[in-house]
């Protein structure tokens, strides 16, 4: 909303359509849009009572506006971030120059819980190693977007990013009519090519597989999806088996046929049991081997998640410098690294106001919310601190914006972030918006699609903006487009 | 591009799962059909329970009685093979291997099995169930009809294929061995009134009675009834039929010759049956023997394409 109450010129259409079909025909096509969802098929896997129970991807059918130059912006600060990430890990795994300069701490990589010693001196293609990405963005009360964490193991989502377009299509015909909403169905045939980018030198026509630890993962669906996008195999481990002459074949019905890249959605600790847990069934024996040997393409490539990590995270901003020679374009959320006295010091004597979070642990786990901790959680938390200060990292708590969405209630606003995917080789690849995670609880910031969270179609939407403003070559300057920018 | 043996597999067993649910469904619809027109009296529901196949059989009580048997072959969790069973391990299997399959394909299984799922137990109730099973069989048909229409006819069609009509030719012989071979063994001399009712619902039961008697030109004779369902390969439900098309299948796929073998051999199994046409016992026996051959033809793709 402007600051007088009325609609961003963005959003105007979307809300006068609203007004004028009325919350009870939203309601109809709400309910229309779920059967769609419901006999697509689309699903999401959760674990439940002993049970893995498939179920129906939830879906808001108010979508997310963002303003296209304001993402044009975000593109290019993405790629510039994945950029600089692979020339970290690239540079960590081989010479450590960014250590020896000085700017990175030795020990904070020796601890890190991502960091594979085994794939050091492994030269990927490109010098690229986090292939797939999905950053997680949230837009401040400030109205500036930042980059809350970078996923650089096994993202999903995007494959639910194609099939709300679908759905909102049919949802919001008119709209698609009268505005340039950027597409998103393109990401498929990207991600094949880079995938096929990554076949060992002199594979023609390389064979893709997309490696799923199987139909009990809650991302069973997307990989499924992809496979089928691409024309790939969806392949488990038990269908993958490394020769003798370390490549990597796939058990078919005329017997073994060679794989040249994998795709692989299992985390890398289960990838081969050969080189990582001897007790895994998921992964390929051997497929380590396979790789290092320059036989078969990974992605992502073994050991990428070193720099996903909370802790590691703080030095992006540095990264982009050190090694692009670059500011950043989009900012992070401010960090304090507990490891040091000054920024330790500061932590402790606003613990109140800041978010601590271990820098090992994922999933939410251990996160102290500072204004929402008794004084007793907060001691505790301050003693942990001090204990190991290399474990932990703050940040300010940050005021998540909201858009309208449909509940119980009526449209109502509702906190949400924004998952982008970011595709990195040879080129960079930015999804156009990417999916919106919207927490349908008033006031709760839990968006998890397993804990009651719903999405949004994201809307990447450029000139003309208003109604009313239909001058092609658009008038408005960048700087007001993204005051303007909903979201 | 190569098939997965994995997915080969799969794609195997959701043709027969679906085309078991498919067959299921008319057998009951038929036989619920062909009751009505009988004495109460002669009302027997226990062949379909024989039929089905199943090794967990209803206690005898249960078997005469029309609800029991119905829930049993509809919406019973319990029985392997009822409808609300085949449809959900079809559905499973596709859900392994969508990536392959043309996107209606698994939307067309994806709806069935929501369907089934809502409307299995409360379809057991003669009133519902007729609606119930034509869905069945009309969603069934939907889905070989998305998939000849859209697919390319490649390995992972061939293994649909070889899935739906060894399915198919197995309930043939099923059919025949239990209701056939009763029908026939009704003791010498003894006029059946309703001889000419049943041997129809065995025809509907196949989809077959129109094209029986097309082919036939001539009344509903017990006999010529089994031979057309054994042997007339026009018939796309025949036995002979089936055979003739997993042939077709089995040439387009590669290192074919052993599994080729196991066709023909279930092929001269079933000519071995033709005497057997006029008399129950004896036809009881022959499905059985068609059945077993059949049994080894499976066991011969699977060692051929999946565990090899």
């Amino acid at each position: 909303m402007e600051a007088d109450g009325s609609p961003r010129p963005i959003a105007r259409e979307l809300i006068d359509l609203i007004h004028r079909i009325g919350l009870e025909e939203v309601r109809e096509r709400q309910r229309v849009s779920d059967l769609d969802i419901l006999t697509m098929g689309i699903s999401f896997t959760v674990y439940s009572d002993g049970e893995n129970i498939d179920r129906a991807w939830p879906f808001d059918i108010v979508p997310r506006l963002i303003d296209g130059a304001e993402w044009s912006v975000v593109e290019l600060g993405l790629a510039q971030r994945l950029r600089a990430l692979n020339r970290f890990i690239d540079d960590v795994y081989n010479d450590q120059e960014i250590i020896a300069d000085g700017i990175f701490p030795a020990d904070l990589l020796e601890d890190s819980a991502n960091y594979r010693p085994e794939c050091r001196g492994v030269r990927p293609k490109f010098g690229v190693w986090a292939h797939i990405s999905g950053s997680d963005l949230v837009r401040a009360g400030d109205g500036q977007l930042y980059v809350l964490e970078d996923n650089l193991r096994v993202p999903s989502g995007v494959s639910y990013v194609l099939e709300n377009r679908g759905v909102a299509k049919r949802a919001f015909p008119e709209l698609f009519q009268q505005h340039l909403i950027r597409p998103v169905d393109g990401y498929t045939d990207e991600l094949n090519k880079l995938l096929a980018s990554l076949a060992p030198e002199g594979r023609t026509d390389p064979t893709i597989v997309v490696l799923t630890p199987g139909i009990f993962n809650s991302a069973y669906f997307e990989h499924s999806f992809l496979a089928q996008r691409m024309g790939a195999e969806l392949v488990e481990g038990q269908d993958l088996v490394v020769g003798d002459d370390d490549c990597v074949y796939m058990r078919t019905i005329q017997g073994l046929e060679r794989v040249d890249v994998v795709y692989r959605r299992i985390d890398d600790l289960f990838i081969d049991p050969e080189a990582f847990n001897p007790d895994s069934m998921l992964g390929v024996a051997g497929l380590m081997r396979a790789w290092k040997a320059g036989n078969v393409g990974i992605a992502n490539a073994p050991g990428a998640g070193v720099a996903d990590d909370k802790c590691v995270y703080a030095w992006v901003p540095d990264m982009i410098r050190y090694y692009l020679g670059e500011e950043p374009l989009i900012p992070n959320v401010p960090t304090y690294r507990c490891m040091y006295d000054e920024e330790r010091d500061f932590v402790l004597a606003n613990i109140g106001e800041l978010v601590l979070k271990p820098a090992n642990e994922s999933g939410g786990y251990g996160i102290v919310i500072g204004s929402r901790a008794t004084p007793e959680e907060l001691e505790t938390a301050a003693a942990a601190v001090r204990a190991d200060p290399r474990n932990w990292v703050a940040q300010p708590i940050l005021d998540l914006s909201t858009a309208p969405t449909l509940v119980d209630e009526g449209i109502e606003p509702r906190h949400l972030d924004l998952r982008p995917f970011i595709l990195t080789g040879e080129h960079s690849y930015v999804t156009a918006g990417g999916l919106t995670r919207v927490a349908l609880t008033k006031g709760s910031l839990v968006v998890n699609s397993s804990q009651g969270g719903g999405s949004k179609d994201t809307w990447v939407v450029d000139g003309p903006l208003d109604g009313a403003a239909t001058a092609p070559n658009g008038t408005q300057t960048n700087s007001q487009m993204q005051n303007q920018a909903n979201g | 591009m190569a098939l997965l043996s994995r997915v080969a597999d799969r794609m195997y067993w959701a043709a027969r799962y679906v085309e078991r649910a498919e067959d299921s469904a008319r057998v009951l619809r038929s036989y619920g059909d062909v009751l009505a027109d009988l004495p109460i009296s002669t009302s027997r529901w226990h062949p379909l329970v024989t039929i089905s196949g199943s090794d967990v059989h209803l206690p005898a009580v249960a078997e005469s009685d029309e609800a029991q048997v119905a829930q049993f072959l509809i919406s019973d969790r319990e029985h392997p093979n009822s409808i609300v069973n085949s449809v959900d391990n079809s559905r499973e299997n596709l859900r392994t291997c969508r990536e392959v399959l043309p996107r209606e394909a698994w939307q067309t299984i994806n709806d069935l099995s929501i369907y089934v799922r809502g409307a299995a137990v409360t379809s057991v109730e003669r009133r519902r169930r007729d609606r119930f099973l034509a869905r069945v069989i009309d969603e069934s048909r939907r889905l070989d009809g998305v998939l000849t229409s859209t697919m390319t006819r490649d390995e992972v069609f061939e293994m649909w294929r070889l899935g739906r009509y060894i399915e198919r030719a197995d309930m043939t012989t099923r059919v025949l061995g239990v209701r056939a071979a009763g029908l026939l063994s009704q003791p010498e001399g003894s006029v059946d009134e309703f001889a000419e009712v049943q041997w129809m619902g065995v025809l509907r039961s196949l989809s077959a009675l129109q094209m029986y008697q097309r082919a036939t030109r001539g009344p509903i004779d017990g006999p010529a009834v089994v031979r057309f369902l054994l042997f007339d390969h026009r018939f796309p439900r025949s036995v002979a039929g089936c055979l003739a098309e997993m042939r077709t299948s089995i040439l387009r796929l590669p290192e074919y010759s052993t599994v080729l073998g196991a066709i023909e051999a279930a092929d001269r199994q079933l000519r071995q049956s033709r005497p057997a046409a006029d008399d129950g016992a004896a036809l009881d026996a022959a499905m059985e023997s068609v059945q077993m051959a059949l049994a080894r033809l499976d066991a011969v793709m699977h060692e051929q394409y999946v565990v090899h």
